[in-house]
């Protein structure tokens, strides 16, 4: 049974058409790159599948139950968690108050461990406003890990870091995500990021897929090639 | 909750009463009567601009109500006056949380004109339904002669009621701390800072806000029963949006950085107010212009002093530290 499963997914904003028909199957423990130019509908789709877009078409099942019709929180409750391209904190709050509020909701999960696992337990009692952009990244990743999901949507998760910055999470996603038993979704841009972490890349362009398979396939693909990845592979 | 802080509450407790049976002048007993229930008045506002970061202009309609359910049900004999008192307390909270299921969902400047909207819509239901409410003459509330085993006479001459309504509003205070440091706290902070993280995180926020809502109306409703039993008597005037600015300058004054603040800000704003108004009819303008300095200069108002005041203590500290290495 797959981990995520999007069929014929159709998101139009006016007359434009963001996703236009788009599928993809992830499997349990996979971690699933989403490339493409700006404005293939990569973010959008990720909005979709985390319930924060409203008013599309198609068929959205984790684990093989249909979510479509469940709030942001509902899916959440269920297991499927994400984070932001922009750094999405709760600022006026402590480290640990927060993801001690993020681990109340979803239940069972140690607030203390993740701190620890991601470093940031000596930043525990500060503002979360008042730590380096690093950490606050870190936070954030954090707070969408807790509960341990077992899907985790990420969207451009290496936006903002420094090049050792980003191999250093790209290495710790991997890590996690396979101790964890968690499946990931993420869309980035730093290809260096995808191609090191990535079990399957899905690439979009103009709300469709344009092709899907390993990161040998996609970096061999001509289509691929010419629409988005020029040089970069 | 700390030693220090337990301490530090039975000491604000006991300065109203030690206030009252001191041999001041009646005036400002009644005085610092009244600044109590416009504390109150002003911590319900400030509950609401620190949990949920939202500026009601209309809360005046909930420190005005409990008035007029007095007014109204206590004349029917239908329950105990205690009871009354405190199901006006109650039905006010109660109804300001229904409203809050639908006003929270707006945000800003919205929020602010559907409160205006519905503080305005009690005001003139207070000054055209004279059946009920007395109109522009206002109603005589008939209140027993013993209230929570206190005679009346007590609850309406200025010692007494200092003491009461001192005890009363500390009370209040401690309980909004408590929940404002509680986990419902946090999470309404949360809310207010990130509503769309929270519900990443599994939150509904729309039950969380609305509770909010109607807490700060609850404390409100305290401060306009108090109000209601020393006077006897609730007008059109104390439910008017201009009574709701007060409160809100109050909570601005004092600054909703702490619970505190503005409590604070509106026994300053009181006394301010009543000094200034024996000099100058345009005591006004003086409170505006201070309020404009204050803003600007101190946007964290008199709560943010506190913190302000100790990060100098600790630099200094460090600067002598190092002078004397």
């Amino acid at each position: 049974m797959p981990a995520l499963e999007v069929s014929d997914v159709t998101k139009a904003y006016g007359g434009f058409m963001a996703l236009n028909g788009i599928s993809l199957s992830v499997e349990p423990g996979e971690i699933r790159a989403l490339i493409g130019p700006n404005g293939a509908g990569k973010s959008t789709l990720i909005d979709v599948i985390s319930g924060r877009a409203r008013n599309w078409t198609g068929n959205v099942r984790l684990f093989d139950k249909d979510i479509g019709t469940l709030n942001p929180a509902q899916r959440r409750l269920i297991g499927l968690s994400r984070s932001f391209q922009k750094t999405s904190i709760f600022p006026n709050l402590t480290v640990r108050s927060q993801l001690r509020l993020a681990a109340e909701r979803v239940g069972g999960t140690d607030s203390e461990a993740i701190l620890e696992e991601f470093g940031l337990t000596a930043l525990a009692d500060s503002n979360a406003g008042d730590i380096a952009y690093g950490d606050q990244r870190r936070l954030d990743l954090a707070l969408a890990l807790v509960g341990r999901p077992p899907l985790l949507l990420l969207d451009e998760p290496a936006a903002g870091l420094s090049l050792e910055e980003s191999k250093h999470l790209a290495e710790h996603l991997r890590t996690l995500a396979q101790r964890w038993n968690v499946t990931v979704v993420l869309v980035e841009h730093d290809m260096e990021v995808v191609f090191s972490i990535a079990d399957r890349i899905t690439v979009l362009a103009s709300g469709s897929v344009l092709a899907q398979g390993a990161p040998d396939e996609i970096r061999r693909n001509r289509a691929v090639i010419e629409a988005y990845l020029g040089s970069a592979a | 909750m700390s030693f220090g802080r337990v301490l530090a509450w039975i000491v604000l407790a006991a300065v109203g009463p030690t206030m009252a049976w001191l041999p001041v002048s009646l005036l400002a007993k009644s005085l610092l009567a009244q600044a109590t229930f416009s504390a109150l008045f002003a911590l319900g506002v400030g509950f609401l601009l620190r949990q949920n970061g939202m500026v009601s202009f209309g809360h005046a309609a909930f420190f005005g109500l409990p008035g007029y359910m007095l007014g109204a049900l206590l004349p029917l004999r239908l329950m105990p006056p205690e009871v009354v008192i405190c199901a006006a307390v109650l039905l006010t909270g109660v109804l300001a949380f229904v409203i809050g299921l639908v006003f929270v969902r707006a945000h800003g400047i919205a929020f602010g004109m559907l409160t205006l909207a519905v503080g305005q819509a009690v005001y003139e239901a207070a000054t055209r339904m004279r059946w009920l409410s007395g109109g522009n003459d206002g109603l005589n509330l008939k209140l027993p002669p013993k209230l929570f085993g206190l005679s009346l006479n007590t609850l309406q001459q200025p010692t007494g009621m200092l003491t009461v309504s001192w005890l009363v509003m500390v009370a209040t205070l401690v309980l909004v701390s408590i929940i404002a440091a509680s986990r419902f706290g946090i999470l309404t902070e949360a809310i207010r800072d990130n509503e769309e993280r929270a519900r990443f995180l599994g939150y509904r926020t729309l039950w969380p806000r609305a509770a909010v809502f109607g807490l700060s109306a609850a404390v409100t409703a305290i401060g306009g029963t108090m109000f209601s039993l020393y006077n006897a008597f609730i007008s059109p005037d104390t439910v008017h949006w201009t009574a709701s600015g007060s409160a809100l300058i109050m909570a601005i004054l004092g600054g909703s950085g702490a619970s505190w603040g503005p409590v604070a800000g509106a026994f300053v704003y009181f006394f301010l107010k009543e000094s200034l108004d024996s000099y100058t009819t345009h005591w006004l303008s003086i409170i505006g212009t201070a309020l404009i300095v204050i803003t600007v200069a101190f946007p964290a108002g008199l709560a943010g002093l506190v913190p302000w005041a100790r990060q100098l203590i600790v630099l200094r500290q460090r600067e002598d530290r190092v002078a004397g290495a």
